[in-house]
């Protein structure tokens, strides 16, 4: 038996740089300095990959990684400011409004506590959570000894029951993996003649289904021939096997995390957005109170799920166990109705896999477009959801082949999200190891949305197992009010709604058929910025984009609010940003 | 029952229904803003009228005169009126519409569409970099600054040298903002030469040709952009680039068809992007026309209240039953980018009126129509034509008897 610090150092030694490392409690913490980010990257991950390694803390510098000293320099001094101002006192303090955030907030509303959730966006989800593609993954992919693994499979289980209570948009559409010539080609001079064709056809998709099933995916199957088509009628004729999996489903991953959100609101949880931590107050090994830009909440508990940031969270608490490496997603999205030429989750088989695009495909979404993509490329920042024309390109010509009659003229938008991915590459959710009262649950990448519901069942065992007393609540309601849109009623019933209150029947993004009255029910429920009520209504996301009702909706959130249309923001900047007219400029 | 819905009340739905209503007709407008005028109501700048009324009029001057002459007449206005569904079969047709007062059935036997046209969006032109606040289309700006007051921000960059840009430079000039810059990929401004004088020249705003927005950058709001120069192709050139300190970004980048709104499955038209139209502004199903902007981008408004008068003729035609021969299909060549009519079909006396935008700048061209053999049947002398201005013609039919196909040229004189 090697000794993790021997380990770690023949893992170091080869890479030529002078790296030196430290261990506690089996988190690795790396010092030195490499010339780029990717080799920053490069180090992490194969440090992170050594068996028994918990957390990689990777504190080697790179050129141009700057920026972080003005940040701390603006906590501290927000910290001296407010570490007197008392906002409350909380049994559970959940630092960050993603899906997962959301998810354990719900599920502590519960019993009786006095949960507090701190997002520093204007609006729940507005991180990784809302820049996803919205699938429900069935677990066929994880590594068969981690936590994705085991809380995919459930998580995924749980979706049926949750989006019945919250009334959010849930499709099973299950996905198809197509195996093609294309799926093996680099080692086709290793498979000569048949037997080639013989692999495609029936060893690789059995041992995909074997994969499956040890990780306790149930239903897949296998199909060939025609069959693949009578499933999916557009998908390239070049596929001579796919393997069907039939528990993949797809949601509008905002749509999840605000439901959460405000059902657990409604359960007495209360939601404190464009709150910032910016330090907390300890007492020997706990946490006595996180320190926020709007005051400190007093708590007995942290759930540390801030996502990107977990590890600067953690970092400020004394928990520093893992550096989170930004990995950026870029996704397409295509106009409703090409809705037609994609019924499942769609992806080639591709081996090896290529690292840029590990899991994309071609995905329906719950509203009938169509998203390609992701990518997966690491990044040095945080926030860079850019998208360039080179990249836009890039996903274009990778999954052209999946449907190669696919209208790519359709394309009416891309976006790119980041995902909080630690060098271990697995869900870190666990009490920190020293402090006594925070809880991790932090490096939630894909397929976190899917077992975001398991996620957060997980982690009340864990704080209960930290000392946590829960007692249920006798009013819980798992119920959220519905959530109603004119595009999905009968005329009848729109006619009947807008006969009750009029702005039912006024019609403001023509392009998704959203009226007013959705607008105003959006902005009741707490959105306050363009971008979460767009993200809860869809007005804006159709094929022109919201240059026709940009203006229309922000006028609308303006009356609805009180906020004058030029003070109103987009999502964290001003939607206008110009002087009114008379003012100077 | 009414004899004519026309969908959209801008200005060539107006002039469509008051010409319709001129010959006695039953006819209602269904405009979805809350007023009647469409986009000429934020247009508050001149130039409008010259050619239709030959005298120049603002936007909202120009929609005025229909407005009046509209209710006037007594059409039927429903406003604030979104058409959710239209059925058509066995010549009558069915508006399903929603507004305020709930979701309405009207029977009509006619339908013209006029619901114009939308700005092409940044994402169209695949524009990379980041999505902050601070990037708006240029129609949306004139909105803003003209009906609210509100500026959209203070150091500007416009993309896109065509009128709708080089008329919202003006504009915010004379607002008062910090700065403008005007780029566009072109040689030149792609717009009327009378606006590059009088909005840009005139007022020394600066403009860079061959010059576009590589990326958008900023956060949380658009903190800048890079840009980049291109060369005759609009490939960029390698070294140029050059960050560039904005707070706003107002895309130009011209104007589509509106023709998702269509839901009827009308035949388009992939150079115009508008629905194919006979002569008289039928589209593909019988009974229902499409006019002004739907159908190809006009220059001017007036060209576009052209096509709802031709249409109204046409609308006339369909009622009283007249008569269709075999359609001769109009087909641009590689010189002319598009043309408008697409089809030639109706027994008619009077001349055609086509519309055709040049895919090539030339002194001394002449449009050609030619038979399928390539022998030209008629030509039209013009000084010099360009892709920035729209050609009308005016064939006459007897051109088209005998032929099954045409094609339009653009040849030296």
């Amino acid at each position: 038996m090697f000794s993790l610090e021997s380990k770690v150092a023949r893992v170091l030694k080869k890479h030529p740089y002078k790296i030196s490392f430290r261990i506690r409690d089996n988190i690795v913490f790396l010092e030195g300095e490499v010339e780029s980010h990717s080799k920053w990257v490069e180090i992490g991950l194969s440090v992170g990959r050594i068996k028994g390694v918990e957390g990689v803390v990777n504190k080697i510098r790179w050129k141009s990684s700057g920026k972080e000293a003005e940040k701390e320099e603006w906590r501290r001094r927000v910290f001296e400011e407010k570490r007197n101002t008392v906002v409350g006192e909380y049994d559970v303090v959940i630092i960050g409004g993603g899906v997962v955030g959301a998810a354990v907030a719900r599920e502590l509303s519960k019993y009786e506590l006095k949960v507090a959730l701190l997002e520093k966006s204007t609006d729940i989800a507005a991180g990784t959570t809302k820049a996803n593609n919205g699938m429900i993954h069935a677990g066929v992919e994880p590594p068969r000894w981690t936590l994705k693994r085991r809380l995919n499979v459930k998580g995924n289980a749980m979706y049926v029951k949750l989006a019945e209570e919250l009334g959010f948009r849930f499709n099973r559409v299950g996905s198809l993996w197509l195996i093609t010539p294309r799926t093996l080609a680099p080692y086709r001079r290793l498979l000569p003649g048949q037997l080639y064709s013989l692999v495609l056809k029936h060893v690789l998709p059995l041992m995909v289904k074997i994969k499956g099933l040890i990780n306790g995916v149930r239903g897949i199957r296998i199909v060939r021939g025609r069959r693949i088509f009578e499933l999916e009628p557009f998908a390239t004729r070049d596929a001579v096997a796919a393997v069907f999996i039939p528990s993949t489903g797809v949601v509008d991953p905002y749509e999840v995390a605000v439901a959460l959100a405000e059902n657990a609101e409604a359960n007495g949880v209360e939601i404190h957005l464009r709150t910032e931590v910016v330090g907390f107050i300890k007492e020997n090994d706990s946490v006595k109170g996180v320190v926020t830009n709007k005051g400190v909440f007093l708590c007995r508990f942290v759930v540390n799920s801030a996502g990107l940031y977990a590890d600067e969270v953690a970092a400020l608490a004394g928990a520093e166990e893992y550096t989170i490496h930004p990995r950026k997603g870029v996704l397409l999205v295509f106009h409703r109705d090409t809705g037609v030429f994609t019924r499942h989750c769609l992806a080639e088989i591709i081996l090896p896999q290529d690292p840029y695009t590990k899991g994309g495909g071609i995905n329906p979404t719950v509203h009938g477009n169509v998203l390609w993509g992701p990518t997966a490329v690491e990044v040095p920042d945080k926030d860079d959801a850019s998208v360039s024309r080179e990249e836009i390109e890039f996903v274009l010509s990778k999954y052209s082949a999946i449907i190669p009659g696919f209208p790519k003229d359709r394309l009416i938008r891309f976006f790119a999200g980041v995902r909080a991915a630690t060098f271990t590459e697995d869900f870190v959710i666990r009490p920190a190891k020293w402090v006594r009262n925070l809880l991790h649950v932090a490096g939630i990448q894909s397929p976190g949305l899917a077992a975001s519901p398991a996620i957060a069942e997980y982690a009340l065992e864990k704080l209960m197992e930290m000392g946590l007393r829960l007692k249920p609540k006798t009013g819980f309601n798992p119920r959220r009010r519905p959530v109603l849109a004119a595009a999905s009623m009968s005329l009848e019933e729109l006619d009947e709604k807008t006969r009750m209150n009029p702005a039912w029947g006024r019609i403001v993004c023509t392009c998704e058929f959203v009226s007013e009255a959705e607008v105003l029910e959006a902005v009741r429920r707490g959105a306050k910025t363009l971008d979460a009520v767009k993200r809860r209504t869809r007005a804006g996301m159709g094929e022109c984009q919201g240059s026709f009702c940009t203006l229309e909706i922000a006028l609308i959130i303006s009356k609805e609010t009180g906020v004058p249309l030029n003070e109103l923001l987009k999502e964290e900047g001003r939607l206008f940003n110009g002087p009114v007219r008379g003012e100077h400029v | 029952m009414i004899d004519v819905a026309v969908v959209g009340g801008g200005p060539s739905g107006l002039a469509a229904a008051v010409r319709l209503a001129e010959k006695g007709f039953d006819v209602a407008i269904i405009e979805v803003m809350g007023e009647l005028g469409g986009m000429l109501e934020q247009c508050i700048h001149d130039g409008f009228g010259t050619k239709f009324f030959g005298e120049t009029l603002s936007g909202p001057e120009f929609a005025e005169r229909f407005v009046k002459k509209a209710y006037s007449l007594g059409i039927q206005v429903f406003l604030n009126t979104y058409v959710k569904e239209v059925k058509a079969g066995g010549g009558l047709k069915e508006i399903v519409a929603v507004s305020s007062s709930g979701v309405q059935r009207l029977e009509t036997r006619v339908i013209v569409y006029a619901i114009g046209c939308r700005e092409r969006n940044g994402f169209e032109i695949r524009l990379g970099g980041t999505r902050p606040a601070g990037v708006y289309t240029a129609g949306m700006v004139q909105r803003l600054i003209n009906l609210y007051g509100v500026l959209p921000g203070r150091r500007i960059l416009i993309m896109g040298g065509g009128d709708v840009g080089m008329i919202v430079a003006r504009h915010l000039h004379l607002e008062g903002v910090e700065s403008i810059l005007i780029v566009f990929p072109e040689a030149g401004f792609a717009g009327l030469p009378r606006n590059v004088q009088q909005c840009v020249l005139d007022f020394g705003i600066p403009f860079r040709p061959r010059t576009v927005v590589k990326k958008i950058i900023g956060k949380e709001r658009v903190e800048g952009v890079v840009l980049t120069r291109v060369d005759e192709k609009w490939n960029p050139i390698e070294g140029t680039e050059e960050f560039y300190a904005c707070d706003t970004v107002i895309l130009a980048l011209g104007l589509v068809p509106y023709t998702c709104e269509l839901k009827l499955g009308v035949r388009i038209d992939p150079a115009t992007r508008g629905p194919e139209v006979n002569e008289f502004f039928e589209t593909s199903v019988e009974g229902v026309f499409a006019v002004g902007n739907l159908v190809q981008v006009f220059d001017y408004v007036d060209d576009a209240v052209e096509t709802a008068c031709i249409a109204a003729r046409g609308v006339e035609k369909y009622l009283n039953g007249e008569l269709k021969t075999s359609p001769v299909r109009l087909v641009p060549s590689g010189k002319v980018r598009m043309i408008v009519p697409q089809r030639v079909e109706w027994v008619d006396e009077e001349d055609v009126v086509a519309f055709l935008r040049p895919a090539v700048e030339k002194s001394n061209a002449r449009i050609e129509v030619r038979n399928s053999e390539g022998r030209v049947l008629g030509g039209f002398f013009r000084r010099y034509v360009r892709p920035s201005t729209l050609e009308r013609i005016e064939v006459s039919r007897s051109l088209f008897s005998g032929q099954r196909e045409v094609t339009v040229d653009i040849a030296d004189s």
